[in-house]
């Protein structure tokens, strides 16, 4: 019940977006048009006036990204995210390492951990707004809850992969634990750290939108409700659009800063 | 060897017994809406079991999810293969079916109640649209693992179309659907919540979310404790499928 099986197929959709072959413009762009004709014809032929069409969500596109209520609700959602990421990350990387480095800790906490990763997180939220009310509190401790078990998992598996010979010759170096730690067993776990981050920072962003459907708190996924509510499905389509644009940004960055600072690692390795 | 057992087993259990006696310690001592002890938790859903509520919303529950996800394998795998054997409709399809894999399915849930209301349908809709995209991702991933020549030897050999999808294209797929199959069993679980949450409230959603109403907290806990059960069986389901067909995978 354990293995990088459970972080390394996070090696996520967009990322391989490079490695698809050329040629490929032409059959793609057919298909989209194709798909945007088929969507508007039988929305138009057959649905009621307010289900969104492709033409008007682009119509719609330039008067909701320049509204208060909209920027304001990307912010508030954005920054929940980005908070509880970071929190995520402090106390995953910590847990994650103690799980990866010490055999009992790795015995005591992998059965815990692995409860809570199986378990779908939007199963929380009732309880979480009990503890929390509803409010951004409830938001920022389901997003944190959301991302931090995946962190956890990978950081955990990467500290276990650390090659024993660097571990070994540092040893016979005499060097100390904590420089051992930053030195050898960090970066040595880099890689699967970023996957696990990748991962996290996806479910991060579920785990905000979900509370605030729940909570009805301002932010993207409230946006959404309200928007398909009172049958503007066209304007909650943008925030949707909006909400795929952040999952694949984050992972182009995440791509970005792996191969700009760290090009020693290649993605390959890892997913094995 | 005892001793070694011992070893190997004694920061799993004491760290079990640590955390049950956490629960019941805490939940002794905060307020009974906040949090409810493992005792009581664990009488209320014998409560639950025993007046039948448990075992009738777990039905409903695991018939939304099995619909759901059978669905999804039964739309995905199929289309994952076609477009694994017509290399055209692949290259045109698969930039769409990844962004659509990445896109947040939970954010799609109010256009869904808006448009199909509250009834088993949209239900389904909800976890079959969570669980199908990761088939479909996985079987095309294999799709583009299919070496060319391969299929080339096959033609050459005036191999007909049925044997080359049962001797090529079917063994080469499908441990990358069982994977994909894998994926959509977790998902499917996550959209089974999301749409009974969320759309009308039935299974064990419906008790969570009726037992929060009343400040029933060890009802809540208790459900939570049964879908980590289930989360985990399922997921040792998924791995089992995924290594019983891995062998082909290189």
């Amino acid at each position: 019940m354990s293995g990088p099986a459970i972080t390394l197929d996070a090696a996520s959709a967009p990322a391989r977006l490079r490695g698809l072959g050329a040629g490929a413009a032409l059959p793609r762009l057919v298909a989209g048009i194709v798909i945007v004709a088929v969507w508007q014809g039988i929305v138009r032929g057959f649905a009621p006036d307010y289900v969104a069409t492709p033409f008007g969500i682009v119509m719609a596109f330039p008067r909701v990204v320049q509204s208060a209520a909209f920027l304001q609700a990307t912010a508030r959602t954005l920054g929940a995210v980005a908070e509880g990421l970071v929190i995520a990350l402090i106390l995953g990387t910590a847990i994650g390492l103690v799980m990866g480095r010490s055999v009992i800790g790795e015995r005591a906490l992998r059965h815990y951990v692995n409860a809570f990763y199986a378990m779908p997180m939007i199963v929380v939220l009732p309880l979480f707004s009990l503890w929390f009310g509803y409010s951004g509190a409830a938001r920022l401790a389901t997003v944190v809850f959301a991302a931090i078990f995946s962190i956890i998992v990978s950081v955990a598996d990467g500290a276990q992969a650390v090659p024993k010979d660097y571990v070994e010759v540092a040893q016979s170096f005499r060097s100390g634990r904590v420089r051992m730690l930053f030195e050898i067993v960090l970066p040595a776990a880099m890689p699967y750290f970023l996957a696990g981050l990748r991962l996290a920072a996806g479910r991060a962003l579920v785990g905000a939108v979900v509370a605030e459907f729940f909570t009805a708190i301002d932010g993207l996924g409230y946006f959404i409700l309200y928007n398909s509510r009172v049958f503007r499905h066209d304007d909650a389509m943008v925030a949707v659009v909006f909400l795929a644009g952040f999952g694949v940004g984050f992972d182009a960055l995440v791509n970005w800063g792996t191969r700009r600072f760290l090009p020693w690692y290649r993605r390959d390795e890892v997913r094995e | 060897m005892r001793r070694e057992a011992l070893a190997r087993h004694a920061p799993f259990v004491s760290s079990l017994v640590l955390g049950l006696a956490a629960w019941e310690i805490v939940g002794r001592h905060t307020s009974e809406a906040f949090m409810a002890p493992l005792s009581e938790t664990l009488l209320r859903l014998w409560q639950l079991a025993a007046s039948g509520a448990l075992l009738a919303q777990c039905l409903s529950s695991a018939t939304l999810f099995v619909t759901g996800v059978v669905l999804a394998a039964l739309v995905g795998m199929p289309f994952g293969l076609l477009l694994a054997r017509v290399p055209v409709l692949r290259r045109a399809l698969d930039l769409y079916i990844m962004v659509l894999y990445a896109t947040p399915m939970v954010a799609l849930i109010p256009f869904i109640l808006s448009l199909m209301g509250f009834g088993f349908v949209p239900k389904v809709l909800v976890v079959f649209l969570f669980a199908v995209f990761p088939m479909l991702y996985n079987t095309i991933e294999g799709a583009r693992s299919i070496k060319p020549e391969l299929i080339e030897v096959a033609r050459s050999y005036r191999s007909s179309e049925w044997a080359l999808w049962r001797e090529v294209m079917v063994p080469y797929t499908l441990p990358f659907a069982m994977t994909g199959l894998r994926q959509a069993i977790g998902r499917g679980l996550v959209g089974m919540i999301a749409a009974e949450f969320f759309l009308s409230s039935t299974g064990l959603g419906q008790i969570i979310m009726e037992a929060t109403q009343n400040f029933d907290t060890a009802a809540v806990f208790g459900v939570i404790l049964i879908i980590v059960f289930a989360g985990l069986g399922l997921m040792r389901l998924g791995r089992m499928l995924e290594s019983r067909f891995a062998k082909w995978r290189s």
